[in-house]
């Protein structure tokens, strides 16, 4: 996909999120209390926001954007999308995973496979790898774990684990 | 200057816990600014966290240790590698790489340290004498005034963040809307919620910035596999020393090219949005011209390397007489240090210095001595510097990853933040690899409530739209916001069509005629002398006009 195409169907995302906006901006509760209206400065902003996004759209229609971007200038076709983007897609699935099982492995385990499957998974995972990443994830997590658990007193997750191997 | 308050600043700096924090945080600054691809603005942000805890003072110490020695560890990988640690250390390349592979890397680093040293004093100095009379000038500022500052610092940041204004603009205007969505300040009306309880508190600052920041350049850090495995650096530091008497002495004998780049520096950073990228290229450049043997630019001369370093550290001093005196942030890290003011409730604006003179004070002096910090910790950590530039990159990214979450758990023990930062962090990525730029999102999500804030007031005093161009301060700032809106086309068509002959001298005219309307004499003198210089300007033939920021 080329950057100008790119653009394209950014700027119509871009449009049709602007349009829903202004759409919920009327739905904004108007109250006589002589301060300026809660939908104003929304409002203001969005209308620029259509201007500049009908400025945006006919831009790259016509490829008059020079934005040169770091991964925009080969262009990409659908099937390598997925290979460019693998590791932080993987990043972003796995941090998505942290957070959706915090309830249950809380901040210490869950941080502490985070870190290791991150690296595993980009960095690769051959015998000595696996060893220096679990070392690395335990020491680095752990060691923050600890700082924020007792020096900055900071009440983390601790999840439904991490009691029952404490035995509390 | 109240000296009680002077004498409580100096005590809430001057503590062995504060001290310790600064330390650690100079340490880190240079361990950052060292590692190519790790900037000093994420290096700041992650420091945010561990700051929750603290009296402001002493987290904006340890910010400020981070910012100062970020600026000096870019230095390190740039002078012995060729890869500079920071953008702001990209002009010191040119010159400290072909002395280090001269054979003189020690000379070349001293040169380096020095000239970062003198730069942060210089702007430490300008800081303290300049930003007091700066913030008196504020106290003038009514609601007209402070909205179309806020105008202006957006346009600034639009004008210098990148190639495609409308990029720019649309990134600007997405982080004015972002900061409206939850309950509106003036009277809790619910706006872009959708009847949800995590909308209805709006997105908190600081995992928002996190977000676009930090969490989605690690994301584009480990994009290439092949790079992401490599160590970051083949630096070795075996017999690398610094030649500390030899350096010293050398940037003092420059002292002109030494003041210039620092007073450069200073000038950059006052500037909205524009930071140590700018500043240390302008000052290599100023210094390249000055210089009675310009051809030797580039080879290895000392002059090459005190030129850029000074600058760029001397831009922090400007960023922070911005950040002070005007209330607004004068570049993403003095962003995130509003951010940080904001949490204690300390709420940035011209009378910042006026209402807590304690906390200014602090910060006049952790920023002075944290530049004596990084110079002392400098040559002993050059070792740690090259160990950590040995780590890969994917694996610094993975433990960071993992910080963000935690660091954002804790600003208000909430998952929901957490949640916010991976929301953020996906749509900073998108628009990175979009060539969206980031820096005016961030400043409108920072400067959106306050610009709010400030035309509900006027618009509570009157309806009419014609006081922001009856008050002089507010014309001079909507001017200033023109002008920023035209400078990339200015930058674009500069010695190619005949308007851009025109630019500065209408700039100038346009500037004096708020400074006539302000009354006195002072100001009126001032709009006279700028009158002249743009006349000045205008008598020269083309293509011999004054030096700027494009050249």
């Amino acid at each position: 996909m080329g950057l100008s195409r790119r653009d394209t169907i950014a700027a119509l995302v871009l449009l049709a999120f602007t349009g829903a906006a202004f759409w919920l901006s009327f739905d904004i509760q108007t109250r006589n209390d002589g301060t300026m209206r809660a939908s104003v400065w929304p409002q203001t902003i969005l209308s620029v926001m259509m201007v500049l996004g009908v400025v945006y759209l006919v831009q790259s229609l016509r490829g008059t954007l020079v934005e040169s971007v770091a991964d925009g200038d080969r262009p990409v076709v659908a099937g390598n999308w997925l290979q460019r983007y693998k590791n932080p897609i993987l990043c972003l699935l796995l941090y998505f995973a942290f957070l959706a099982t915090l309830p249950v492995l809380g901040v210490l385990i869950g941080g502490i496979l985070l870190v290791f499957l991150t690296m595993t998974l980009i960095g690769g995972a051959g015998p000595r790898e696996l060893v220096t990443h679990a070392l690395v994830a335990a020491a680095t997590i752990g060691g923050m774990w600890a700082i924020f658990t007792f020096a900055l007193r900071v009440i983390l997750p601790e999840g439904m684990i991490l009691p029952m191997i404490i035995g509390r | 200057m109240p000296i009680d308050a002077v004498v409580a600043a100096f005590w809430d700096i001057f503590n062995l816990h504060t001290l310790a924090l600064m330390a650690i945080g100079s340490v880190a600054g240079l361990v950052a600014g060292a590692i190519p691809g790790f900037t000093i603005a994420m290096a700041v942000v992650l420091t945010l966290p561990f700051t929750f805890g603290m009296p402001p003072a002493q987290g904006l110490a340890t910010m400020i240790g981070v910012f100062v020695g970020g600026l000096s560890g870019g230095l390190m990988s740039g002078i012995l590698i060729g890869v500079p640690g920071t953008p702001s250390s990209v002009a010191t390349v040119f010159d400290g790489f072909p002395m280090a592979r001269k054979g003189r890397p020690g000379l070349a680093l001293g040169l380096g340290v020095w000239a970062s040293f003198f730069g942060g004093i210089v702007s430490a100095v300008v800081l303290v004498t300049l930003a007091p009379p700066l913030a008196k000038i504020g106290l003038e500022f009514q609601p007209w005034d402070y909205f179309s500052l806020v105008l202006f610092a957006l346009t600034i940041t639009v004008s210098l963040a990148g190639k495609s204004m409308v990029k720019g603009l649309l990134s600007g205007a997405l982080g004015l809307f972002l900061a409206t969505v939850g309950e509106y300040d003036l009277n809790g009306v619910a706006r872009f919620t959708l009847d949800s309880d995590y909308l209805r508190g709006g997105f908190a600052f600081l995992p928002v910035l996190i977000g676009l920041f930090a969490f989605s350049q690690l994301l584009a850090d480990v994009m290439d596999t092949a790079t992401a495995r490599k160590a970051m650096t083949d630096l070795t530091a075996t017999s690398v020393r610094i030649e500390h008497r030899k350096a010293a002495f050398e940037v003092l004998k420059r002292w002109g090219n030494l003041l210039r780049s620092s007073l450069i520096g200073v000038f950059v950073g006052i500037l909205p949005a524009a930071g140590g990228s700018i500043s240390n290229i302008l000052a290599y450049d100023q210094a390249k011209k000055a210089s009675r043997d310009p051809d030797s630019f580039g080879t290895g001369v000392e002059d090459g390397i005190i030129a850029p370093e000074s600058a760029n550290n001397a831009t922090a001093g400007g960023a922070l007489i911005t950040m002070m005196a005007l209330g607004i942030p004068g570049d993403i890290v003095t962003a995130v240090m509003l951010g940080a003011l904001l949490i204690h409730d300390v709420v940035p604006s011209p009378k910042f210095i006026v209402e807590q003179p304690q906390l200014a004070y602090a910060i006049f002096i952790a920023y002075f001595f944290a530049n004596f910090m990084v110079l002392g910790l400098q040559s002993v950590t050059l070792r740690a510097f090259v160990l950590v530039t040995k780590v890969r990159m994917y694996m610094l990214t993975a433990v960071i990853l993992a910080y963000c979450g935690i660091g954002v758990f804790a600003l208000h023990n909430s998952v929901s933040d957490m949640w916010t930062l991976l929301i953020f962090g996906i749509v900073g990525f998108i628009m990175r690899t979009m060539g969206f730029p980031l820096a005016p999102m961030i400043l409108g999500v920072v400067l959106g409530p306050i610009a709010e804030r400030w035309l509900a007031r006027a618009v509570t005093i009157s309806t009419d739209p014609l006081l922001f161009v009856t008050h002089p301060w507010s014309l001079f700032f909507l001017v200033l916001c023109l002008f920023s809106l035209f400078f990339p086309f200015y930058q674009r068509d500069y010695g190619k069509r005949t308007w851009t002959r025109l630019y500065t001298p209408a700039l100038m005219v346009g500037m004096a005629v708020p400074l006539v309307m302000m009354g006195g004499w002072v100001r009126p003198v001032i709009a006279a002398g700028l009158v002249a210089f743009g006349l000045y300007v205008l008598s020269r033939p083309p293509g011999q006009a004054l030096p700027t920021l494009k050249e």
